[in-house]
């Protein structure tokens, strides 16, 4: 078995609990009166990027001459999530809301332990290609 | 290839047996360093508390709510309102032993919009205050105008900005420093903007369950005891000649948050231990395992000329290499997951928290890195010793 699958494997691992958590136990909270606060929208568009990632890591898996460029792409898409909660997306401003004491660490960990996986698959794949 | 080398190849050669042990030894470290930098963050959360409460005894409202609430104040960050008649006060400043006697209002706010959370509003004397004042000073030097108000670095409002209370508009002039405790989330103005807002909550409908006027209501006096006497005499001097409060020493009042913080401290250190015991019999049998796997290629490398010494000094130096990149490990993977969690877990606890200093933070991580490299030494020492009791032509013939 190539070493180059095991990055992916992790990846798909990694972006299935960002899809999980963006809507369940990492999610913001609900706002009482029914309204969608930016953090809402923040845990949407974390949805999205794991969606990607997710698909990314699928294809990593099932394509072989593409996997190099496939972790390659996974690689701005990381940065991509680590930037948008409280960074491209605002938060509630107080740090005792569950959007910034939870969701925004966890997400940040994922996403930067996401970014780690594909640069390691990028370079495993090209060690092989030599 | 030299043979201070060998140990890396051998390491990188078999990538799956190197990252098994240095899991392990990753988890031992993680939890030693997460462990003691929780306890550690309680500890120091306990001890700021203490700091900041500086008083020796504390007159309440002598309803049985107002001490839980006072507390959940202090601990957890929840609001509560409970008033008496200001006349304690002046009844407190004239029972004998008492220093000083400053009095303190509470009032919470609405939640306002989506994102605002209830804040504590308190209301101090700022002549006679020996509590919240010296810790107002280190961040704001002047006196606290009418509707100026202080916040702790919990809440939102930044200083210049206007935070609205009750319809009242107040200026927020300084952020206090923080002390992992609920009175972060509080917010400080005098006691003559503390009247203008409680008169501005009783015309939105919040009662105050007392009928004095609110001019003359506070809900804590805080006691300082003259050099001499005794706290407990003036405790029971108070608790006896002043009419519907309770006086509570403020040690005692927190002796069961100092109890909940042993408690936790047992369990997180049990688990320690459990994890080391059980983390030293794994790497024991791993590095046995070992051994026993690679007697033959450790026969060649006697046969080669290599004397038993320079084969206990590679193994040790794998165990070391792998202890120490474990550790490095561990530690991060501990560091990621309680720094960026800090207010997630002292809202779970409900009990005073505090990051220790750099300083300490980085002791911690320097005895966890010795303590892991110890473990993995004396794995690496035992393992070697048993392979120096082996006979390099006996185990070229096993298998044979």
């Amino acid at each position: 078995m190539k070493k180059s699958i095991i990055p992916a494997c992790a990846m798909l691992a990694l972006s299935l609990v960002v899809i999980a958590g963006s809507q369940t136990f990492l999610a913001p909270c609900a706002h009482e009166d029914g309204s969608l606060g930016a953090c809402h929208w923040a845990g949407q568009a974390l949805l999205g990027e794991g969606c990607l990632l997710a698909v990314l890591a699928a294809a990593a898996l099932a394509l072989k001459k593409e996997r190099a460029g496939l972790y390659l792409a996974m690689i701005p898409s990381s940065i991509l999530g680590i930037c948008t909660p409280g960074g491209l997306i605002a938060l509630c401003k107080a740090p005792t809301m569950r959007c910034r004491m939870l969701m925004r660490p966890a997400m940040i960990i994922l996403f930067a332990a996401m970014l780690v996986v594909a640069l390691t698959g990028w370079l495993l794949t090209r060690r092989e290609a030599r | 290839m030299g043979a201070s080398r060998l140990p890396f190849k051998n390491l990188l050669r078999k990538p799956g047996r190197t990252a098994a042990l240095l899991l392990l030894t990753a988890l031992l470290a993680a939890a030693v360093f997460g462990g003691s930098l929780v306890i550690g963050s309680l500890r120091s959360g306990l001890d700021s508390l203490e700091a900041r409460l500086g008083a020796d005894i504390i007159v309440l409202p002598s309803s049985a709510e107002s001490k839980v609430s006072f507390k959940n104040i202090l601990l957890q960050g929840t609001t509560g309102a409970f008033y008496m008649d200001a006349s304690v006060l002046d009844q407190v400043r004239a029972a004998q032993g008492v220093e000083i006697a400053a009095p303190q209002t509470f009032l919470a706010s609405l939640k306002a919009d989506c994102c605002a959370v209830k804040v504590q509003i308190i209301g101090i004397d700022p002549e006679t205050d020996f509590i919240v004042k010296p810790w107002i000073d280190e961040s704001y030097s002047h006196e606290l105008g009418d509707m100026e108000v202080v916040v702790g670095c919990n809440v939102t409002a930044g200083v210049g900005e206007t935070l609205k209370i009750y319809d009242q508009h107040t200026h927020v002039v300084a952020r206090l420093a923080e002390t992992g405790t609920g009175l972060d989330t509080a917010v400080y103005c005098s006691l003559d903007t503390m009247k203008k807002l409680l008169a501005a909550a009783e015309a939105k409908g919040v009662t105050h369950q007392i009928s004095s006027d609110t001019d003359d209501l506070i809900s804590a006096v805080y006691v300082k005891v003259k050099d001499g006497w005794d706290v407990g005499l003036v405790n029971t001097w108070l608790n006896g000649h002043v009419r519907k409060v309770t006086a509570v020493r403020a040690r005692s009042m927190f002796t069961d948050v100092s109890d909940s913080l042993a408690g936790i401290s047992r369990a997180v250190t049990g688990l320690i231990g459990a994890v080391w015991a059980l983390a030293l019999i794994v790497l024991l049998i791993a590095f046995a395992m070992m051994i026993h796997e690679r007697r033959r290629e450790f026969a060649v490398l006697r046969l080669l000329g290599v004397s038993r010494r320079g084969l206990r000094a590679e193994i040790l130096a794998e165990t070391g290499l792998c202890s120490l990149a474990g550790a490095l490990l561990g530690v991060g993977i501990a560091a990621a997951g309680v720094f960026p969690f800090t207010t997630l877990i002292e809202t779970r606890l409900g009990l005073p928290y505090l990051t220790p200093s750099a300083v300490t933070v980085l002791r911690l991580a320097s005895v966890t890195l010795l303590a892991t490299l110890l473990v993995g030494g004396v794995a690496g020492a035992w393992a070697a010793a048993r392979l120096s009791r082996v006979d390099p032509g006996v185990a070229l013939r096993e298998g044979e």
